[in-house]
């Protein structure tokens, strides 16, 4: 790992970067003036696993900041530039990487920078009644001061110049348990093209987190995601513990473990069941979710709630596991374990689950890679790449556990990995039970924290979920920025949807796992 | 010819299930209600696609500015009479996102609610509870209005 990383900074030494090694992941890059574009190529040619994370802006005053957060096999770069507020343009990167296209789209909708040569700039998240030229995560926003335009009474147009015909789902859409709206375009039965409009569920939580204070701010950005919730708490206090140079106690990141592990578990056994509903098998939605149930119960005994945990806290745990509910939980498990091996043959053998999956979706290793994809996405299309192997956070390090790669890239593939790692989220809660350290569980840290910035990354169970941290020496963050998997994964659908069947737009929906209260914040 | 079709509506109503604006939290919890272990069709609970059809509406999540309009239309599309549960804080009143530049607030700002469920996300007790003290309400004539609250644990 450390090889890769120096080489890192040999390349971009070699070639006149100004660089500041350690800060904001491995490498932090000054890149005025339009070179950003010169020092994402350079790492691009380091690895063909570089990828965009995320794309923060914030508001630094006269100017703003965009930092381009770049992903490598082993190492995390972060690329700075600033722009004037009075005219801030930017050379697009989105021909280098087509992944980035949604960044860039959000940067513009909430902070006003125009990426020059987008490819299809517009409304991103914002309502569409929004006026123009106001954005809120400028610091002189002033949220009382809005005056939303009426909405609009356009009708739609449902059919195009070519004679295809479009199929509007959404916003509300029997298959869709969240508002979104996806305009799929279609031949016959054949998909042409899919328009998305997200942002229904946009709700603002990146400038809330502003003025909420840092312990506020755990319980907030939980309710960004009510499946992933505790991945969500993790990414947010492991980076407010970085600026604060907090070490968490042994015995506080083996919790921590456990609670993330059963967060995985249930939102896995929620996707694998929610697939079965897509394509018509209910039986099986009704078998996953029975099962899921007791998850929910042993996530209630851990951190005393059935969903949103609240266990975590800058510091640590607020609850400790008791020496009696841990034959409950292994017991559970046990339990667990038996049905495994029923699914993973149905998910296998069933006639029915391979005809709707397999062949469905087909997202190519290179496709996975240019799309910036992360999680099950990634890992089913071949892109061995899991943040708890490749920058191990908490117990990870410490806990021996498989990384489920399938190289098939379609539906089935990717509903696959997540079947396997139902089984490795045991294996490791079961070992973290088993290896669980004694002594504190959490440590006093002060309320007020000191200027700085940090990045962090966290294996949420739809993939990398990634925050960027910044405060200004007060007891309020002067920005969070959440870049969520969905985020990142939902250019897959929009690729491989393409010249595929109507009917198999469900299954290769779902098999994303969306969540698009994650997508919008 | 009314007692038979509250007696139709009490044992068997038709819900659906709009999210305006959640975390996925609540609605998880109200998909969690349809399955094995809490089984809501015991009640003749059914879920329902279509608003047409649909005699409750449940709603989760705060009403964000995009969704206001169509939450409306949404309601505007179901036969009377019509009722409506809003599941969590944030349907109650916005929870933590209430004041957010994009948020209106909680269902009622938009919609007429028939019965409040607290709780963050509500327990599926709870949300059981809820709609069988609507569907309870209903049976007392003139009760129809009244609002009916749980006591919602978290």
């Amino acid at each position: 790992m450390a090889n890769n990383d120096i080489n890192i900074l040999k390349v971009l030494e070699a070639k006149n970067f100004q660089i500041q090694p350690g800060k904001l992941g491995t490498v932090a890059i000054q890149a005025g003036g339009g070179k950003h574009r010169d020092a994402l190529k350079a790492l691009l040619e380091v690895d063909e696993k570089t990828a965009v994370t995320a794309i923060t802006g914030i508001d630094l005053g006269d100017n703003i900041g965009v930092y381009y957060h770049v992903r490598t096999s082993n190492a995390f770069a972060t690329i700075q530039c600033e722009v004037p507020k009075d005219k801030p343009t930017l050379a697009t990167i989105t021909d280098l990487v087509p992944g980035a296209a949604f960044h860039e789209l959000e940067v513009t909708d909430l902070l006003g920078v125009v990426f020059v040569g987008h490819p299809s700039p517009g409304r991103f998240v914002l309502p569409d009644t929004w006026p123009e030229g106001v954005y809120p995560l400028r610091k002189d926003f002033k949220p009382s001061e809005i005056k939303f335009n009426p909405p609009s009474t356009e009708d739609v147009s449902l059919s195009d110049d070519r004679g295809l015909v479009k199929i509007v789902i959404g916003p509300h859409h029997p298959a869709l348990l969240e508002p979104e709206k996806f305009a799929v375009l279609v031949d016959g039965e054949t998909v042409k093209n899919v328009e998305p409009r997200i942002g229904y569920v946009h709700r603002g939580v990146e400038k809330a987190a502003e003025s909420k204070t840092y312990l506020q701010g755990v319980y907030l950005v939980e309710r960004i995601c009510g499946i992933c919730n505790s991945c969500h708490a993790t990414a947010f206090v492991e980076a407010v513990e970085k600026i604060l140079k907090t070490e968490v106690p042994p015995r506080a990141k083996y919790i921590r473990t456990i609670i993330l592990e059963l967060n995985r578990l249930h939102s896995h056994l929620l996707t694998l069941g929610h697939a079965g509903l897509e394509i018509g098998y209910e039986t099986l939605f009704q078998y996953f979710w029975r099962d899921r149930e007791p998850i929910m119960d042993l996530t209630e005994m851990v951190t005393g709630n059935r969903v949103i945990s609240s266990s975590l806290t800058v510091g640590g745990v607020r609850r400790d596991i008791k020496e009696t509910d841990i034959p409950k939980i292994k017991a559970t498990l046990a339990a667990l374990r038996k049905k495994i091996p029923f699914y993973k043959q149905m998910y296998e053998n069933e006639p029915s689950l391979k005809m709707r999956m397999q062949k469905v979706g087909t997202l190519s290793r290179e496709d996975a890679l240019k799309l910036c994809v992360v999680g099950p996405v990634a890992r089913g299309s071949g892109v061995d790449i899991d943040v708890r192997k490749d920058e191990p956070y908490e117990a990870y390090g410490e806990i021996p556990f498989k990384e489920i790669v399938y190289t098939a890239g379609d539906t089935w593939a990717r509903m696959n990995v997540r079947m396997d790692e139902v089984e490795e989220s045991i294996n490791i809660i079961e070992y973290a039970l088993d290896h669980l350290p004694g002594g504190a569980y959490r440590v006093k840290v002060p309320r007020v924290v000191p200027p700085g910035e940090a990045v962090n990354r966290v294996e949420a169970p739809r993939g990398e979920l990634f925050y960027y941290v910044k405060s200004n020496g007060t007891a309020f963050p002067e920005r969070v920025k959440v870049r969520t998997p969905t985020f990142a994964n939902i250019p897959a659908f929009l690729k491989t949807a393409i010249g595929e069947n109507i009917a198999d737009v469900p299954p290769n929906f779902v098999s994303l796992d969306p969540c698009f209260s994650c997508t919008d914040r | 010819m009314t007692n038979i079709t509250t007696w139709a509506r009490v044992k068997s109503p038709w819900v659906l299930h709009f999210n305006s604006g959640a975390c996925n939290g609540c609605d998880i919890e109200v998909v969690a209600l349809l399955t094995p272990k809490y089984d809501v069709e015991r009640f003749g609970v059914k879920l329902e696609p279509s608003p047409r059809h649909a005699d409750v509406l449940l709603t989760t999540g705060c009403v964000t500015e995009q969704c206001a309009e169509r939450l409306k239309r949404i309601y505007e599309q179901m036969p009377q009479p019509k009722f409506v549960v809003a599941i969590g804080a944030c349907a109650c009143a916005g929870g933590v996102f209430a004041g957010n530049y994009s948020v209106v607030g909680g269902v009622d700002k938009v919609i007429p609610v028939n019965a409040y469920i607290p709780g963050c996300p509500p327990r599926p007790e709870a949300i059981i509870d809820g709609v069988v003290k609507l569907l309870n309400s209903l049976q007392q004539p003139a009760a129809n209005k009244e609002e009916v609250k749980t006591d919602g644990k978290q």
